[in-house]
């Protein structure tokens, strides 16, 4: 940054890694007897964790530094986040797993599903079935059962409840949140760009388990500061800078390398469209259907995730960030060995390069620090041809 | 005004000096341990009023001198370019990495792919087996070209291909056919990449690796398309680094 801003959140933990914040916060609900359930992905109903009084915890998957642990067991040839989740679990040195009192997985890929099986024997484990044709109305029928089986798997273990009526707060509760998080991304449209990823990151992070409640105070203050810097003119980044919109996998800790390597190359990073950035916000749950727990399931199967076939909403959610955050070029990134993500990037590309005539990139890469110059290669070509 | 580009490869460091639109300098040698030694050493007495760098170690240099540096897809598109006017695909076949480079009408990078994630199917990789086959690289090709048929080699990881390359030789394989094996292998790798990015048109064929006859002849032969090489195909990158200095200058900045 060339001038100096407050922050969006200014506390303690700010300029670190956003984990800590949400630590701390979690230890604190701890402390008021509040269970936990660990989470690894966008497809857990966050709506019905928290109405059941219980705090979700995303887990560690994000650092390099576990992966040579896990791979004294999972092959080498897998997915960085699924090593790195399993790695960081058979060393003990995730604080959100040592905090959880279950965990509760998604049929999402075959790697996690396998390594969800090595895992479930440490902790009460619960694994959904997801559908992933998920456009069929079995597929909507079976997510509510599933959803509904969650239910009673953290009643059975944690002996907590909720009523229809409670999800239905929750709900509304969490639409809450999301039509603020919105809100925020209006923010970080804006041409200039007054918005740091990083800053943004601390704040989709910070919001995913979080109840609306919870992220309100934190997001009226970010939207007043970002109201003031749009007035004071403030930008951020270098004049001209090419806007980069990043999609993909989730991206965070080692991997966050991608997003630095963009920066060294000039770009400013407008749009963070994956489970890691703004996908969890972008979509919210019909409320008042009397039937929450299907009003759920309807709108988890909208989530765009690779995984799912076929996944043309990805493209037309793309389609909507693109109109909004209007990046000069979109950069795709894939972990080694995603299948799913790595085959879907062939026609995310064409739709970026056809639909909206932007010069668009695939990196494939994992947690380490080895292959940091070829991207920037690439990154820097990319970034010349705006 | 003289302006000039140097490109830090994997190999080696490549520096091009300009002048008028003419080249009047032009430089190479192997890069070693110490990229910036090399580099040092080359430019060391050439007179010159502006530089851009390029190459993989690019960035090394613009530390030191605090030049601007253009990415190797940039300097291989704007060189190429300006040796074909007509050019639309460029392949690059370096020491370490190869890429193939869309152009557009105007003569803009329009898409590009690399392969840098391993050794295999780049000049390493030819060095290597050339070695293991107990030829110079000078006769690889030859003994390739002089080959009837060829040995099938399965893999392209560099070590696993080694082993293959030995067994073969163990089993009594002749060595000629074998090199013309590595060849194909090669070129098939690189063929892939230019269908996926540029899938007809002349291939403007660049790198350390163009100077191998066998490679440009089966890349045609494969490709069914007319393969171009020009004059000093490793020179592309630096040439292309240092036309974006003299245009800068003409432009009035020298900031890439
Ligand atoms: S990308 Fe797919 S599998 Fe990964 S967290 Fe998101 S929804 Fe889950
Ligand atoms: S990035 Fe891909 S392979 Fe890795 S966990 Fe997510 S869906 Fe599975």
């Amino acid at each position: 940054m060339h001038e100096t801003v407050e922050p969006l959140i200014n506390d303690e933990y700010t300029g670190g890694p956003p984990t800590k914040r949400v630590l701390a916060r979690l230890q604190e609900k701890r402390k008021e007897g509040r269970k936990v359930a660990g989470v690894y992905c966008g497809y857990a109903p966050t709506e019905l964790i928290l109405a059941m009084g219980i705090s979700p915890a995303t887990l560690c998957a994000f650092s390099n530094g576990t992966i040579e642990a896990a791979e004294t067991v999972l092959p080498a040839n897998l997915c960085p986040l699924i090593k790195s989740s399993y790695g960081f679990i058979i060393t003990d040195t995730c604080p959100f797993y040592g905090l959880a009192d279950a965990v509760i997985g998604e049929t999402t890929c075959d790697g996690k599903k396998k390594m969800f099986e090595l895992i479930t024997d440490l902790k009460p484990t619960w694994i959904m079935d997801l559908p992933q044709v998920p456009d069929q109305e079995e597929a909507i029928t079976h997510w509510t059962a599933m959803i509904r089986k969650l239910q009673g798997f953290l009643e059975t273990t944690f002996g907590a409840r909720a009523t229809d009526d409670g999800i239905e707060d929750s709900i509304r509760d969490i639409n809450r949140r999301n039509a603020m998080m919105r809100e925020v991304f209006e923010f970080a449209a804006l041409r200039p760009a007054i918005v740091d990823w990083r800053e943004m990151y601390d704040l989709t992070f910070l919001a995913q388990g979080s109840s609306g409640k919870d992220m309100e105070p934190v997001l009226s203050e970010a939207l007043k500061k970002l109201a003031k810097r749009r007035d004071d003119g403030y930008s951020y980044g270098p004049a001209g800078a090419p806007r980069v919109m990043v999609t993909g996998c989730p991206v965070g800790g080692d991997a966050e390398k991608v997003f630095a390597i963009i920066e060294e190359a000039g770009g400013v990073i407008v749009a963070l469209d994956a489970c890691s950035g703004f996908k969890p916000y972008m979509t919210d749950t019909a409320e008042g259907t009397g039937d929450p727990v299907r009003a759920l399931a309807e709108r988890y199967l909208k989530i765009p995730c690779s995984c799912m076939t076929p996944n043309a909403r990805r493209l037309t959610e793309m389609t909507r960030l693109i109109e909004k955050f209007r990046p000069d070029a979109v950069i795709d990134v894939v972990l080694q060995a995603c299948h799913s993500f790595n085959i879907e990037s062939h026609k995310v590309g064409e739709h970026v390069e056809k639909v909206h005539g932007l010069p668009f990139l695939k990196i494939v890469t994992d947690f380490s620090l080895g292959d940091v110059e070829q991207i920037r290669t690439r990154v820097e070509a990319l970034l010349e041809s705006c | 005004m003289r302006a000039a580009g140097l490109d830090i490869g994997s190999r080696t460091v490549k520096l091009v000096v300009i002048e008028g639109g003419e080249t009047v300098l032009t430089r190479k040698d192997l890069t070693s341990h110490d990229p910036l030694e090399a580099a040092r050493a080359l430019m060391s007495g050439v007179e010159y009023d502006v530089i851009v760098a390029t190459g993989y170690g690019r960035h090394l240099l613009k530390g030191h001198l605090d030049c601007p540096v253009i990415s190797e897809i940039k300097a291989f598109a704007l060189g190429a370019k300006a040796i074909q006017t007509s050019c639309r695909v460029v392949l690059d076949i370096g020491g370490q990495d190869t890429k193939v480079i869309s152009l557009n009408e105007g003569g803009e990078m329009s898409k590009f792919e690399m392969n840098d994630k391993c050794a295999a199917g780049t000049g390493r990789f030819l060095e290597i087996m050339a070695y293991a086959l107990g030829y110079t690289l000078e006769e690889f090709p030859k003994a390739a070209l002089s080959a009837e048929r060829s040995e099938k080699i399965n893999s392209m990881c560099t070590v696993f291909a080694e082993s293959e390359v030995i067994s073969l030789t163990a089993k009594g394989a002749a060595r000629s056919e074998v090199a013309l094996g590595i060849h194909r292998a090669i070129v098939s790798r690189s063929t892939a990449l230019v269908r996926r990015i540029a899938p007809s048109g002349e291939v403007f064929f660049a790198g350390g690796v163009a100077l191998n006859r066998c490679v440009e002849a089966l890349l045609a032969e494969d490709l069914k398309r007319p393969v171009f090489v020009p004059p000093d195909p490793q020179m592309v990158g630096a040439f292309g680094a240092a036309l974006h200095a003299d245009r800068s200058i003409m432009k009035g900045t020298s900031h890439a």
